[in-house]
């Protein structure tokens, strides 16, 4: 659902994708210094299996996406962690194609970045229980924008929008749920253990 | 709508499993009539989708929605290449094409006559009628045989997608390890780049040091 397969979007959707993508993975490999590499690879295979757990809803079916998380972990670098996982799952899966690999990662990279800013936002008033309510929501928002951008994508490309909107918006309720709850729980968990894996300052953790 | 919620809430109390998403379509044809389902790899059949049969030059035959089972049917009224196109509504979309060659040739083909056949098995059967107690057309054998051989292969394809599935797994563990060397490389330049910027700062350090 959210992997758009080759031949549906019209070209300059398809150029649109590639540009922020390109733009995206300068900005996140530039921004990546060599301590956050293991964790950019760590959640770039979250990711990759995460598209993997899908269940059916109602006629369709849909799978996590975890957009969210990847981009409160890794801000930038979400970029080239997503556009990796979604190249092998179009080469592996066929999920998605390599044509419209670019707006796929546009798709779900743009998400996490807003994902990534106001969970920042959050953390900054330094309460743990605030912490975790924005990294429940930045789960929740990851799909809600990704759904939406898909469904946009294919609008610009001709396709009814309201019908793609509404379908695709409803299926991934489920979704936004099982992501919101997964991810306040991931980002409680490293706040205690390893607060440096969100960027916070150990201090915050203390905090609590 | 109320359908879709409880299907939907229902399907928050299964456990997720682990399967791959991509939408597919499959179809046979018996004699004249076509049936097919379209599912999700692996996953469950996609219900009410819409499909549109359309003919080599682009005219659309039939527009159909799946049943719950993710079905659909309809009888070939020429002999053509029928192409199914499965339109999950959502940037989902599957095809598969039922050649001309599966259908029966008692059907008119689409631009060349196939009369020409149709005397000559005429024919066929009045020599093996006297040879035969009860005369059957070599036409109605053929019905008969393409009738049993689709029936026959139709598990044999259903088997060879149940075990693309399988492999499935098989990538997830490749992609991991992909994933874990694209990492190493990045480590390793880095790292390399880094202790040549050190062993440079070192150098030209030693190098002010001497011309003290």
């Amino acid at each position: 659902m959210a992997h758009i397969p080759d031949g549906v979007l019209s070209a300059p959707v398809l150029a649109t994708g590639v540009a922020v993508t390109l733009a995206g993975c300068a900005i996140g490999l530039k921004s990546l210094d060599h301590d956050r590499i293991p964790q950019t690879a760590v959640l770039s295979a979250t990711f990759f299996v995460a598209s993997l757990v899908h269940f059916p809803v109602g006629p369709t079916s849909v799978h996590l996406i975890l957009n969210g998380l990847v981009g409160v972990a890794l801000g930038w670098a979400a970029f080239p962690a997503i556009l990796v996982a979604l190249l092998l799952q179009a080469v592996l899966f066929g999920f998605g194609g390599l044509v419209v690999l670019g707006v796929n990662v546009m798709n779900m990279a743009a998400p996490a970045l807003v994902c990534h800013f106001l969970f920042r936002l959050a953390a900054r008033r330094d309460s743990r229980r605030v912490t975790i309510a924005a990294a429940g929501a930045a789960g929740a928002i990851g799909v809600l924008l990704t759904a939406l951008m898909v469904a946009a994508s294919l609008a610009f490309s001709g396709k009814e929008f309201i019908g793609a909107a509404k379908l695709t918006l409803f299926a991934h309720l489920p979704v936004m749920a099982i992501e919101c709850v997964f991810t306040a729980a991931v980002v409680s968990l490293l706040m205690r253990v390893k607060p440096e894996f969100l960027g916070l300052r150990s201090t915050e953790a203390a905090y609590a | 709508m109320r359908r879709r919620l409880l299907l939907a809430t229902a399907v928050l109390l299964l456990p997720a499993q682990a399967q791959a998403h991509k939408l597919k379509a499959f179809a046979t044809a018996v004699g004249a009539d076509v049936s097919g389902y379209a599912y999700f790899s692996p996953g469950g059949r996609a219900q009410e989708a819409e499909v549109s049969v359309t003919l080599p030059d682009g005219t659309i035959v039939a527009k159909l929605q799946t049943n719950d089972e993710g079905e659909f049917s309809f009888t070939a009224k020429q002999r053509a290449d029928y192409r199914i196109l499965v339109d999950g509504g959502d940037g989902h979309e599957a095809t598969y094409t039922i050649h001309a060659s599966e259908l029966p040739e008692s059907l008119a083909g689409a631009s060349a006559p196939t009369q020409a056949a149709a005397p000559a098995g005429d024919k066929a059967s009045a020599a093996a009628a006297p040879t035969m107690a009860t005369s059957v057309s070599p036409a109605e054998i053929r019905a008969m045989v393409e009738q049993g051989l689709a029936q026959q292969l139709r598990p044999l394809r259903e088997q060879i997608d149940a075990w693309q599935e399988k492999v499935w797994l098989h990538d997830v563990l490749g992609g991991l390890g992909y994933i874990i060397g694209l990492a190493g490389l990045a480590y390793g330049f880095m790292e390399s780049r880094q202790s040549r910027q050190r062993r440079e700062e070192k150098s030209s350090g030693s190098l002010k040091e001497a011309r003290r």
